[in-house]
């Protein structure tokens, strides 16, 4: 019998952690399957995620496929279904399905220089493959992460990133000064060219709030940056995450199928207001 | 009679003043008989213009849209809209008025007199030419309507095919208007809510009976809904999201937002849509009976408008969309008042 | 396998098929549609288009996914629902039809086999009705490669030749069907041959509307996306759903929760039908909407139909069945919307 897609596998929630407090509360959960067969992953692709009750919610996976013993989602309060999942407990049942996507090349890019630049919860499906490289970080030339939020409560992660810092270079930025932060204070776009990364064998990932991609594109390509060397991420309004409901439709892709990872030269030949 | 030919001379006229942004109007459909909207905005298409017994649609529908797109715009333009009405639609514009949706400086109302008339039942006409193609109908001398089929002249009494909402027509001619074009022509239907009494003298049982096996039929395509002019609300109790969602919506009120109907077209569902659209018409609906003619499952909701509207009549003796300085029937309150808990 | 069969003899046949269950069109005031049916004798084949296409039974508006409820220990618990078997034979469905199933084929098979469709669409029999006089004014098959006679999609096809039809078996399952009835069928004369190829070429010419053109369309509409075209073209667009809700080749479709019980938690998780004419349709939970307006969705609903599904699956997403035209309350002709495209600019 093959197996029905549209059924989701049951996972225990092993671990919350809260990431960000206050009014766009961001938590990080960990989550096992109870049953032995799982599924493995690439790193960038995403997971529809259950609350009997309330619904579904596709959220990328943003621990890293090396990891075998949980999956992790860190997941922004936005609507109906993740504010059921921020009101849950470690033991709580979930349903799991997927994995869906493309997930981002990343065996195409060793040898290479990678530069990540996110925004606010965009750091999420960063961190896969961000971690994904820095397991095998001999095959990859300088990784770099260029990441800012509204403000320093606002920053996911805030721990490892410390951590990080120890392993690779790490740029933070928040939106509007406050009075202890000691790094760089404006728009993540804007920090790029501060930063200047250099495009010389070099692939950047962006991923973040549109507007922001937006404009980190644009500054990439002033720094030299070619369209194949640009990479991010679609957001779209998904149901089904295997390219039948029509929702995420973007010209002739299924960002849930085909996305929702794209290199720019690729996204650029898609309708740019779908 | 309407003489067309002024219809496109004061839209030519409005237009090249300058002082309207667009005509909201009829024009003839590339195929077929039946006429579409129109939206005249160059005083050269004016000509494109056309009123006879197909231009069936109620357009001041379309001034919701226009009030929408002109909300959005950065630098408004602020001139009125011109829109045609006949009868019915007129009250429409009252409705509107009256509710403080539309203000009377937004719109430049045309009238147009039904003849004593009023428009055809496509249904009706269509059974009537047993699969013939009308390609042309007009308005012809005592009641009647002239239709034109494979190059032949057919004379139609009015009354065989008019709307259903015609025969029970109480304003035949625009109650509000900037310029009117025709004779008004009295014609008092026999009994205005003939329709609804049919139903009402079916017992308890028989009408369930009715009224499951049409609502079964609903697909919930919601062009009842969509055709409405009063179905105005930003937000519509079957909408699966908020729409109303600033930067500061929080999470928690997105998440508060009752599913009050389910998606499945099932009984219970259909009738609580179907319930909640017609009550919120209450006092409010002016039976241009577009609801009804865009479902595409003939169910019959023009009768359940109707009989809100009887009783509008019946209890507090209140006709919908006849005076636009008068309060609304739920923003009204007279001391008689049945009701003891308003007193 | 080709056979002829006596008008008279058509109810007799279905009746040899009581093991399955029968579709066929019906009529319920003045709407057609495809209901099922228990008496041999009330099957109508002569009937005009139905209002809704045979891809409800295939592609029912409601379809329960799985039911949840909640276990002893408080877990939530899940149970998948499948179809049930049950084989079945429509009567009556219209080649546009039967081409427009060969479509949302495309669309639920793939990388991912949507089980719910596959079971109602492998376990379901089609008996094609040859289109001898357009069943609409506004049917177009011949523009988007159908035809009033076309076998695509379909296991059995009839013709109407006036007191008989010519039953042409297309399929294992087509063959299966005859062989169950076939003491009622005969073998086609020549005189027979040569009135389906009669009936079929003057059924063609009773097609009067066409696209022109039509391989010019999906160049021009990319070549339109950001055109403000879209914003006079949807001026008097309602944003009903009954262009796509009647359409049958449109799929799209939502999943929700419908919750008996809150606590404990007990319920059904169910796919509905679903349209990109609604506006909440692409609305993030951020409020953000990437498709804001009318314009930008019957832009889709175009695009999707003539430049996309060609792109993404080498056909028009579109059988030419005249449905969204002759429902549209408003009058959007999508031959006239083409046909404007297609000259935009020129």
């Amino acid at each position: 019998m093959e197996p029905n897609p549209y059924i989701p596998k049951l996972a225990k929630i092993i671990q919350i952690k809260e990431e960000v407090r206050g009014a766009r509360p961001v938590k990080t959960f960990r989550t096992q399957f109870l049953s032995e067969n799982g599924f493995s992953f690439r790193c960038g692709q995403c997971a529809m995620l259950s609350i009997f009750g309330r619904g579904e919610s596709m959220i990328s996976i943003s621990s890293s496929p090396l990891v075998e013993d949980y999956l992790q989602f860190s997941i922004l309060k936005m609507g109906r279904v993740t504010s059921s999942l921020h009101d849950l407990q470690e033991g709580d049942i979930i349903g799991v399905r997927g994995p869906y996507g493309n997930g981002f090349p990343i065996e195409k890019w060793k040898g290479k220089n990678l530069i990540f630049i996110g925004g606010g919860i965009g750091i999420a499906p960063m961190w896969s493959v961000l971690h994904t490289a820095l397991g095998k970080k001999e095959d990859y030339g300088k990784i770099s992460l260029i990441y800012g939020a509204r403000t320093s409560n606002d920053i996911v992660f805030k721990e490892e990133l410390e951590e990080l810092r120890k392993k690779i270079e790490v740029h933070l930025s928040i939106d509007v000064e406050e009075p202890e932060w000691k790094e760089f204070v404006g728009f993540v776009p804007i920090n790029v060219l501060e930063k200047k990364p250099s495009p010389e064998n070099a692939i950047a990932v962006t991923c973040g709030p549109p507007i922001m991609i937006k404009y980190v594109i644009q500054n990439l390509e002033a720094l030299g940056f070619k369209d194949e060397q640009i990479f991010t991420t679609v957001e779209n309004k998904m149901k089904c995450g295997i390219g039948k409901c029509g929702r995420c439709n973007i010209g002739l892709h299924y960002v849930c199928q085909d996305g929702p990872v794209y290199s720019w030269a690729e996204l650029k030949n898609l309708p740019q207001e779908y | 009679m309407v003489n067309l030919e002024d219809l496109k001379k004061e839209a030519k006229r409005i237009l090249e003043e300058g002082k309207i942004k667009y005509i909201i109007g009829y024009e003839r459909s590339p195929n077929g008989m039946m006429s579409m909207p129109a939206f005249i905005k160059n005083p050269e298409d004016a000509e494109r213009l056309t009123w006879d017994p197909s231009c069936v649609y109620n357009l001041t529908r379309f001034l919701v849209d226009e009030k929408r797109r002109k909300a959005k715009e950065k630098k408004p333009d602020t001139r009125p809209v011109a829109i045609v009405v006949k009868g019915c639609d007129s009250r429409a514009v009252v409705v509107l008025l009256q509710e403080k949706f539309i203000n009377r400086e937004d719109v430049y109302i045309l009238g147009v007199s039904c003849e004593g008339a009023g428009v055809v039942d496509e249904k009706k006409l269509t059974e009537k030419l047993k699969g013939k193609k009308a390609d042309k109908i007009e308005f012809s001398e005592k009641d009647h309507f002239l239709i034109t089929s494979d190059g032949e002249k057919i004379k139609i009494p009015a009354q065989e095919i008019l709307a259903e909402r015609c025969l029970e027509c109480r304003a035949n001619f625009p109650v509000i208007y900037d310029e009117v074009l025709g004779e008004k022509v009295e014609r008092r239907p026999e009994d205005p809510f003939k329709s609804i009494e049919r139903i009402e003298s079916l017992s308890k049982e028989e009408r369930w009976a009715f009224w499951k096996e049409q609502l079964d039929k609903c697909i919930r395509c919601y062009a009842c809904r969509s055709v409405c002019p009063m179905c105005y609300c930003d937000e519509c109790v079957v909408d699966t999201i908020s729409f109303a969602v600033a930067a500061d919506t929080t999470a928690e009120e997105k998440a508060q937002k009752i599913k009050w109907i389910e998606r499945s077209p099932d009984s219970s569902e259909n009738f609580v849509y179907h319930l909640v659209r017609a009550i919120h018409l209450a006092g409010r609906c002016i039976d241009c009976g577009e609801c009804e003619r865009a479902c595409p499952l003939d169910i019959p909701v023009r009768l359940l408008n109707k009989k809100l509207e009887k009783e509008a009549k019946e209890l507090f003796d209140y006709e919908v969309g006849f005076d636009p300085e008068k309060p609304s029937l739920a923003s009204s309150f007279k001391d008689d008042d049945p009701e003891d808990f308003i007193r | 396998m080709q056979k002829i069969l006596r008008k008279k003899s058509f109810p007799q046949w279905v009746k040899k098929l009581e093991s399955y269950k029968i579709y066929a069109p019906a009529k319920n005031g003045d709407v057609w549609n495809y209901e099922a049916v228990n008496h041999s004798e009330d099957i109508d084949l002569d009937y005009l288009n139905s209002v809704l296409s045979p891809k409800k039974i295939i592609f029912p508006q409601r379809e329960i996914f799985l039911e949840f409820s909640t276990s002893n220990d408080g877990n939530p618990e899940i149970n998948e629902v499948l179809p049930e078997e049950n084989p079945s034979v429509i009567f009556g469905v219209r080649p546009c039809d039967a081409k427009a199933l060969t479509l949302t084929d495309s669309v639920f098979g793939g990388d991912f086999d949507d089980l719910y469709y596959w079971r109602r669409r492998d376990q379901a029999i089609l008996v094609g009705l040859a289109c001898h006089n357009p069943p609409s004014p506004n049917c177009f098959c011949l523009s988007v490669n159908g035809s009033p006679h076309s076998k695509e999609g379909l296991d059995i096809l009839m013709t109407d030749l006036g007191d008989r039809y010519y039953v042409e078996s297309l399929t294992e399952k087509g063959n299966k069907l005859l062989n169950l009835g076939n003491k009622f069928f005969e073998e086609p004369k020549a005189k027979d041959k040569k009135d389906l190829e009669k009936i079929n070429l003057a059924s063609e010419k009773k097609i009067k509307r066409r696209i022109k053109e039509i391989k010019k369309i999906p160049p021009q509409l990319k070549e339109m996306f950001d055109s403000p075209f879209w914003d006079e073209e949807a001026m008097s667009c309602i944003r009903c759903g009954i262009c796509t809700y009647l359409c049958p080749t449109c799929h799209c479709f939502d999943i929700s929760d419908e919750v008996l019980s809150s606590s404990p938690i007990e319920g059904k998780r169910v796919r509905t039908w679903d349209t990109c004419q609604f506006p909440d349709f692409t609305m993030h939970s951020s409020g953000h909407n990437p498709r804001p307006d009318k314009a930008s969705r019957l832009r889709q609903r175009i695009l999707h139909k003539f430049q996309y599904f060609v792109e993404r699956y080498k056909n028009y997403q579109c059988t030419g069945c005249g449905r969204c035209i002759s429902k549209c309350p408003v009058g959007i002709d999508i031959i006239e919307v083409l046909d404007k495209v297609r000259d935009y600019g020129t």
